[in-house]
């Protein structure tokens, strides 16, 4: 991981933005801290689909919900 | 990520450090010695190594030895030798290789990649164990043990119940 | 894949002062190079020495060690799991492998909050003295990959929380050395019986004030 120096702008809808900062403050996270961290997620979720495995969902009465396939 | 630490921090937390542990981590536990198959997960399919086997045979042959004199003389399982010689998947545990290593007084490092139980860092060994195995395929006739052998297990398979 | 190297300090045990190094923000194939090559080898002697000398050790499954060798290759090129490496005289004395993504805070006053969890962190072996290695070459190794981890939390916007499961022989070094909160045994049977150690904000802070105000 090097220094943060590559810039991009980001167009969102009047929705996602609010979504965004809605996020950002419940997690305490600034926005580009919000959003490299969805990145990362987004990495790890397709690289496990792309092998085939599924992502679930668990209840608390431990009832799975398909939640993604390829 | 650069991170600045300077010279003064280093040296103040290594003397509050001392001589902690400080592993951590599901993944960072010590290995056992023995007892334990080297491949973490037996589904996978383990890389063929014939060249290890290859190797192995010759060798114990050049000595004269029995497979069964083999393991008493190098203190491993007979059960880990045969399946080195005989089967190309096999994965041996890494106390067997090292064993062997000793015994034949060869790098250990050196035939832990060539037994594949360690990623290849050295290309010119890969190179030379592919050269060695293609070279060392025996196309002489049975000996008179082999043929003796053979003809002896045929029976035992061809005796029907 | 591009590294970042920063100059760091070890304390060389023998000659009694400091000796120059390195932490790269990585794992490369250098480290594993170096990890399959020099570790494990003075790893395997070290448990025979131990062994035959009638030192009780509590046995794991040899296994879980071998999956992270290959895990390692697959792990490089995740943004979500990041490696650091300690490197000094040419070879790797400690190494780190972090998630940054799909744990969560358990201490109570920063419950399901964003940390940095340390999946994996591991001493040369000529580096522990519970390996025979007396003394030990380097010293500092596991204080310079807990900075690294708390500057990363920093980084991404995580405050300095870290957390993680402490090998039993380790629990001393994060509970006092890093002033960590324990929070006991994790019975999760994939972990138990480990405990659970994790950093707030503040306990960085104190952390790295620990060493002087850098």
């Amino acid at each position: 991981m090097s220094l943060s120096k590559r810039t991009m702008t980001l167009n969102l809808t009047d929705a996602e933005m609010q979504v965004l900062e809605e996020l950002c403050a419940r997690k305490d996270l600034s926005k580009t801290a919000l959003l490299r961290q969805a990145l990362r997620l987004y990495q790890i979720v397709e690289t496990r689909l792309e092998k085939g495995d599924k992502l679930f969902f668990e209840d608390d009465k431990k009832e799975k919900a398909e939640v993604m396939m390829l | 990520m650069r991170i600045e630490i300077t010279k003064d921090w280093c040296i103040k937390m290594a003397r509050l450090e001392d001589d902690y542990e400080i592993g951590a981590g599901a993944i960072a536990v010590d290995p056992v010695f023995d007892g334990e198959k080297a491949a973490a997960d037996t589904s996978e399919q383990s890389e063929p190594s014939i060249a290890f086997g290859r190797l192995l045979r010759l060798m114990r042959r050049s000595q004269g030895l029995s497979v069964e004199k083999l393991a008493d003389d190098a203190k491993v399982e007979m059960e880990e030798l045969v399946g080195i010689e005989e089967d190309t998947h096999f994965r041996p545990k890494i106390r067997t290789v090292y064993q062997i290593a000793t015994y034949f007084n060869l790098p250990q490092a050196n035939l832990l990649q060539v037994a594949r139980l360690t990623t290849p860092r050295d290309p010119r060994l890969t190179e030379e164990a592919v050269r060695f195995a293609a070279r060392s395929e025996p196309v002489v006739a049975l000996t008179k043990e082999e043929r003796a052998a053979l003809d002896a297990f045929v029976t035992v398979l061809s005796e029907r119940k | 894949m591009s590294v970042t190297i920063s100059p760091v300090y070890l304390f060389n045990v023998e000659r009694g002062q400091p000796e120059a190094a390195e932490l790269w923000d990585a794992i490369t194939d250098q480290q594993l190079a170096d990890w399959e090559a020099e570790w494990i080898p003075e790893l395997f002697k070290a448990l025979q020495k131990l062994r035959r000398a009638g030192v009780e050790r509590k046995h794991w499954p040899q296994s879980r060690h071998w999956d992270w060798r290959r895990k390692a290759a697959a792990l490089q090129g995740i943004l979500a799991h990041q490696g650091f490496s300690v490197m000094c005289n040419g070879l790797t004395q400690g190494m780190m492998f972090v998630d940054t993504t799909t744990k969560r805070c358990r201490v109570e006053s920063q419950k399901s909050k964003n940390l940095v969890y340390v999946k994996f962190v591991e001493n040369a072996p000529w580096n522990r003295k519970e390996l025979l290695f007396d003394p030990p070459r380097y010293r500092g190794i596991g204080s310079i990959l807990m900075r690294a981890a708390v500057e990363l939390s920093h980084s991404i916007g995580f405050k300095g929380r870290v957390g993680l499961h402490s090998l039993p022989q380790s629990n001393g070094f994060y509970a006092n050395a890093c002033g960590m909160t324990d929070l006991g045994v994790d019975p999760d049977p994939d972990y138990s019986p480990m405990r659970y150690f994790e950093m707030t904000s503040e306990q960085a802070v104190a952390f790295v004030e620990k060493g002087g105000k850098s």
